[in-house]
């Protein structure tokens, strides 16, 4: 299993876009732990992840997300999902994280 | 007598999304629909992270064990890792979240039957049962 992350800052925005695809989990999670650190560390703004081709992500992804939004709060900034698919959209459900993360979910 | 298929796996992080894989073609074969099968994925892979993270020393190995019954896949992940005290388990508190300690409360919340049962000194067993309904 792999995963490959891409970012991208919007300027107009003022915010990341970053999007993995493949797989979260004990092996790569560090992987998302580092783009999300080197990008915030680069330019402290707002962050997008983009989820539409993630297959697959377990709480070892979920623990980097939910580090990475304490460390930006602190700032005042953010950290958004946008299109999780069903399995990902199951496990925010039940850890009731959809809520701080994943707010169009709760719409 | 039901059908039984054991994996031997390295303690290494590389080799939780091979278990996951393995889990799901059978989970398939036994016609779990796609929902159930995403979450025995999760479950087996949250178990063997526990291992990985908690449960083996250097390159030890821990088995996963999978038992096919006509109406439900019992799957055991099984360390001889000196087990811990169950009285030091909490429940994660969802409305503060934290980075770690979600594995075993998905693990409860993704699958039918979940029993632990832990031996310190000796190791530690997770029971996981998915009815095929």
């Amino acid at each position: 299993m792999t995963l490959q992350i891409q970012r991208s800052f919007d300027r107009e925005k003022g915010a990341w876009n970053i999007t993995p695809k493949g797989d979260v989990d004990i092996s790569t999670a560090s992987m998302l732990r580092s783009a999300l650190d080197e990008a915030y560390r680069e330019n402290k703004a707002d962050i997008i992840l983009h989820f539409d081709d993630l297959n697959y992500m377990d709480s070892t992804g979920l623990g980097v997300i939910i580090g990475a939004y304490g460390r930006m709060k602190e700032n005042g900034n953010n950290i958004t999902l946008k299109n999780p698919r069903d399995n990902i959209r199951k496990l925010l459900r039940i850890t009731n994280l959809d809520r701080l993360l994943c707010p169009e979910l709760c719409e | 007598m039901a059908d039984m298929m054991k994996f031997s796996v390295p303690g290494k992080p590389q080799y939780v999304s091979t278990v996951r894989m393995a889990i799901s073609c059978l989970a398939n074969s036994l016609g779990f629909d796609v929902e159930a099968i995403e979450d025995i994925k999760i479950a087996v892979s949250e178990a063997c992270t526990n291992v990985v993270c908690h449960g083996t020393t250097g390159n030890g190995e821990y088995e996963v064990c999978c038992e096919l019954r006509e109406d439900r896949l019992v799957i055991s992940v099984v360390d001889k890792a000196g087990g811990y005290d169950p009285e030091t388990y909490r429940e994660p508190c969802l409305e503060c979240p934290k980075e770690g300690g979600l594995g075993l409360y998905i693990i409860k919340a993704l699958m039918d039957e979940v029993e632990i049962v832990t031996e310190m000194g000796i190791g530690t067993r997770i029971e996981m049962v998915k009815y095929t309904k």
